[in-house]
């Protein structure tokens, strides 16, 4: 079994490997094929939740993957607002820097780009664009719901940021409202 | 308007993301659909080669002993249901998987399991032990739960 621990090297060596076989253009047909099949949990939650869906998926996520970030999430009762993270180390590009026995893929970070706005357009969030410093394996982003969604959207959204608002001490999150 | 800020640093969790298996997953399925099974196994080796570069090296100057601590790491991680065995003869390792936490989790995701998923085991294994004095065997593979009894032997050992 290839743990998960080790699936980093084994996805940037695929990006390396479709690059070797066909082009660069066939490893962005891979993170469009990602971007289509592989982000249900973030499109469910988005669905769901509209820009909320969007910090609890990466709230999970960042989390499982021992992230070094500090997320943000600045919301409206009516959906809109917006989320910013500041990754600090990247705990896949991080790896991939410690590693002296293979080369990381030199596009590597670029996948974050492609995969998600294609599921995030869908329900109205835009990614604005990402400051990157691939050798520090550091970036910033933000995600900004500029128009309101579906009521029901915007309302299964802000009473889950007021349950999170409820549980923010016992899960060290710095909460406010004004 | 409601603010939320969460600060984490790396030294906050454990690095066990088992989403990733599926991730895998779905490489495979890719591969299989682009590129057939000789892609499939082909990338497998690729990555082989290049990730397990030192794991291999590790095997040729310990021995099995390499890959009996590599696969106690993994599994006392991710947990699952495998039993790691030696017996006294030190050119063989048996790893019995009863319930495989990749295959596993997968499941619990409800995503089809790639065509020759097992592969990522059997291929890097096999490769792993190219140009070394031991082989890589593979039998009793189950897509439902993953298990499958994996084992590493002298080249020139009877099965």
């Amino acid at each position: 079994m290839i743990s998960c621990t080790e699936f980093i090297p084994s996805y940037s060596l695929l990006f390396t490997w479709l690059e070797n076989k066909v082009d660069y253009d066939e490893v962005v047909r891979y993170w469009e094929y990602l971007g289509r099949i592989s982000t249900g949990k973030l499109e469910a939650a988005v669905k769901e939740k509209g820009l909320f869906g969007c910090w609890e998926y990466w709230k999970a996520a960042l989390n499982e993957e021992a992230a070094d970030f500090v997320m943000e999430i600045h919301i409206n009762e009516d959906g809109t607002g917006y989320l910013a993270s500041d990754m600090r180390y990247c705990p896949s590009m991080g790896r991939l820097l410690e590693y002296d026995h293979f080369e990381p893929h030199h596009d590597y970070c670029a996948h974050c780009d492609v995969i998600y706005p294609i599921v995030l357009d869908k329900y109205g969030i835009r990614s604005a664009p990402r400051t990157l410093d691939v050798q520090r394996a550091a970036c910033a982003i933000s995600l900004h719901m500029d128009e309101p969604p579906a009521p029901e959207v915007a309302a299964a959204g802000w009473q889950a940021a007021l349950k999170e608002l409820e549980n923010a001490e016992a899960e060290a999150i710095t909460a406010w409202v004004d | 308007m409601l603010h939320l800020r969460m600060d984490r640093r790396a030294s906050d969790n454990v690095y066990l993301h088992k989403d990733f298996h599926n991730a895998l997953n779905l490489a495979i399925q890719y591969l299989s659909d682009n590129f057939g099974e000789e892609g499939v196994k082909d990338y497998l080796r690729f990555f082989a080669r290049n990730y397990y570069s030192i794991l291999k090296a590790d095997l040729m100057q310990r021995g099995l002993i390499a890959l009996e601590e590599h696969y106690r790491k993994i599994y006392d991680l991710e947990g699952g249901d495998v039993t790691i065995e030696r017996t006294e003869d030190p050119d063989e390792l048996t790893i019995t998987v009863r319930v495989c936490p990749a295959v596993e989790h997968i499941r619990k995701l409800g995503t089809p399991l790639a065509p020759n998923y097992e592969w990522t085991t059997s291929v890097v294994h096999e490769t792993i032990c190219e140009d070394t004095p031991w082989r890589a065997e593979f039998s009793n593979w189950d897509p439902q739960t993953g298990a499958s009894i994996q084992r590493f032997v002298r080249k020139e050992a009877k099965k």
